[in-house]
């Protein structure tokens, strides 16, 4: 039976472009096609300004692509309600800082269509399970950044998705809310959910992902089984390289 | 998105507007203008009960200068009312002899109320104030977090628009609904077509925030929203005031009509941009301002000269507010984030 597809890019073109006069053209992306099976840990990975985010915030509707067609659960991206199936961390979160932790659950899981009461609900379960429990009413302008990313990390479940679009999420987090982030994705996981994990850190790639996908400048370097990439090359199927040493002839000649 | 979904997320927008408002201190300050404005009104007296009819209805009636009000008896004996009342202000602390009677005293501080304080410097000090609510908004990693929800993005930029309307209009019922029921209380006097200044401010507001709008979307830049608000707004003022000058030229001073070239170019620039001089001749007629004060053009020369249509004025302004809404929206939807 074929694995059903979460999200889907086929020959994926994105071009930013800047400037007034003269115009200047970046290619992010170019052709990028790959699939991202139901029920995976995928690891999205590549050196710098390789078009990671790119990708994730074409699949999110918060970019646009300039040519190549995106599927999210097997829908074009134009239809949004397929995003109430989406959480998202984002890289680094500029949250509105009046709100409190209680109350920017509530407005982000309204806008993420999630009737009032299921939010109060969850709200609560997910504060005590970040540990911002006791300080749900405090205004988030003085959160620590290690709160603030648990605190993004509990906004993008608070509909329950089956896609968690993560983004550098264990930047500026502690050991305590590293771990929890590794326990939800991997309980997650075992729950038939999806999650799509930018990250420079390679320990939580080897630790969590599954697939994954090597972009360099902006093109496909290596897609598939994370196992695949750290056998490339080997002969021995028991031997595996260590990630690090398996990225290197991919990340070779990247313009930084 | 379905109604229900599309209404529940411009109230949760709404909601965050006040939010903000509130953290931001710019609530506060509204508040303390109305305040203040309420405290002046509460402070306020009036002494001397002669009713004396509005012009146009009943002239006959004596200033208290005139020499035969001097003669009380005479003024009694032919039944014409003599002006003879004073305004108080802070509690009697300050009086001001009335041209008329109470009533018009009382409708006299009501139209510097709200042409003055409300519609001139009230509303060019809440654009200025309001001006950072859509770049702090639309901050790239902010928005990048609510763009990633099922609401449409024309949802998430009206839901603002509206959010700051809606600030607007509380601030406004309590401004105009604070001072005319401290007036009315104080002095008796409840004249009712003050309140119109409510619907009247909040028009006013949402043509010129549109260009805000736009602009924030454009640029993500309180400072430009700031300076491109205002500069806007004096733009408008001037092409408005300008146009009307320069079509009646002619009527007043042959010598002096200007070019058809500058006529033409005025009357495009007139009725492509909002007309807040034109909007607040609806401000003023609806106070029945005319007994009171004159406007800054002649209204009644561009009208003569075929010049002026009021409803076609505020059509073309509406329209022009929609043009910005739906290029804000539209801007909006394509911007990457």
């Amino acid at each position: 039976m074929k694995p059903r597809i979460v999200a889907q890019f086929d020959q994926v073109r994105k071009v930013y472009r800047s400037g007034i006069w003269p115009r200047r053209a970046v290619q992010a992306l170019r052709g990028v096609s790959l699939s991202v099976p139901a029920g995976t840990v995928f690891g999205v990975l590549g050196p710098n300004r390789a078009g990671k985010t790119t990708l994730v915030k074409i699949l999110l509707s918060v970019c646009r692509a300039t040519s190549g067609r995106v599927l999210r659960f097997g829908i074009p991206i134009r239809d949004r309600h397929t995003l109430r199936r989406v959480g998202y961390v984002h890289e680094s979160q500029a949250f509105p800082t009046y709100l409190t932790a209680h109350s920017l659950l509530e407005y982000y899981g309204a806008l993420s269509a999630v009737p009032r009461a299921e939010v109060r609900r969850r709200a609560g379960e997910l504060l005590d399970y970040v540990g911002l429990s006791d300080r749900l009413n405090e205004p988030i302008g003085g959160f620590s950044k290690g709160m603030l990313q648990r605190l993004a990390l509990a906004q993008a479940l608070i509909n329950d998705p089956e896609l968690l679009v993560l983004d550098e999420p264990t930047e500026g987090m502690d050991l305590f809310a590293r771990h929890l982030l590794h326990g939800l994705i991997l309980e997650r996981k075992q729950r038939g959910k999806t999650a799509i994990l930018v990250s420079h850190s390679l320990s939580d790639v080897e630790q969590l992902c599954d697939h994954a996908v090597v972009l360099r400048s902006g093109e496909v370097a290596f897609a598939g089984a994370l196992d695949d990439l750290t056998h490339q090359g080997q002969d021995d199927e028991e031997s595996a390289l260590p990630l690090e040493d398996a990225l290197q002839p991919l990340y070779a000649g990247a313009t930084a | 998105m379905r109604l229900p979904n599309t209404l529940s997320t411009i109230l949760w927008l709404v909601r965050d507007t006040f939010r903000q408002s509130l953290a931001s201190g710019i609530f506060w300050i509204l508040l303390v203008v109305s305040a203040l404005s309420i405290g002046v009104c509460l402070s306020a007296g009036v002494r001397g009960e002669a009713q004396l009819a509005y012009p146009g209805e009943n002239p006959e009636f004596l200033p208290r200068q005139d020499r035969d009000a001097k003669d009380p008896e005479k003024a009694k004996k032919d039944k014409v009312p003599v002006v003879s009342g004073e305004l108080t202000l802070g509690f009697g602390s300050l009086s001001v002899p009335l041209a008329r009677d109470a009533r018009s005293a009382v409708h006299c501080l009501q139209l510097f109320l709200a042409g003055g304080v409300a519609d001139t410097l009230g509303l060019l000090l809440t654009l200025v104030w309001t001006a950072g609510f859509l770049p702090g908004f639309l901050d790239r990693r902010n928005i990048s977090v609510l763009l990633a929800k099922p609401a449409p993005r024309w949802c998430l930029l009206m839901g603002k628009y509206i959010g700051v309307l809606a600030f607007v209009l509380l601030n406004s019922v309590i401004f105009v609904g604070g001072t005319w029921l401290a007036l009315g209380v104080r002095t008796g006097v409840w004249n009712a077509s003050y309140l119109l200044c409510v619907p009247i401010l909040l028009l006013h507001f949402a043509i010129f925030f549109s260009f805000s709008l736009l602009l924030a979307v454009c640029t993500r830049s309180t400072v430009v929203c700031v300076f491109g608000s205002i500069l806007f707004w004096f733009l408008c003022w001037g092409m408005n005031y300008g146009r009307h000058a320069v079509v009646t030229a002619a009527q007043i001073a042959p010598e002096a009509a200007f070019s058809s070239q500058l006529t033409w170019l005025a009357n495009v620039g007139y009725w492509v941009l909002p007309k807040p001089a034109d909007l607040s001749m609806v401000l003023f007629n609806a106070l029945d301002a005319h007994g009171y004060f004159s406007q800054a053009f002649d209204v009644a020369a561009v009208r003569q000269a075929g010049y002026f249509s009021l409803s076609l004025s505020i059509l073309t302004s509406l329209v022009f507010t929609g043009y910005l809404l739906i290029a804000s929206a539209r801007q909006f939807a394509t911007t990457d984030y």
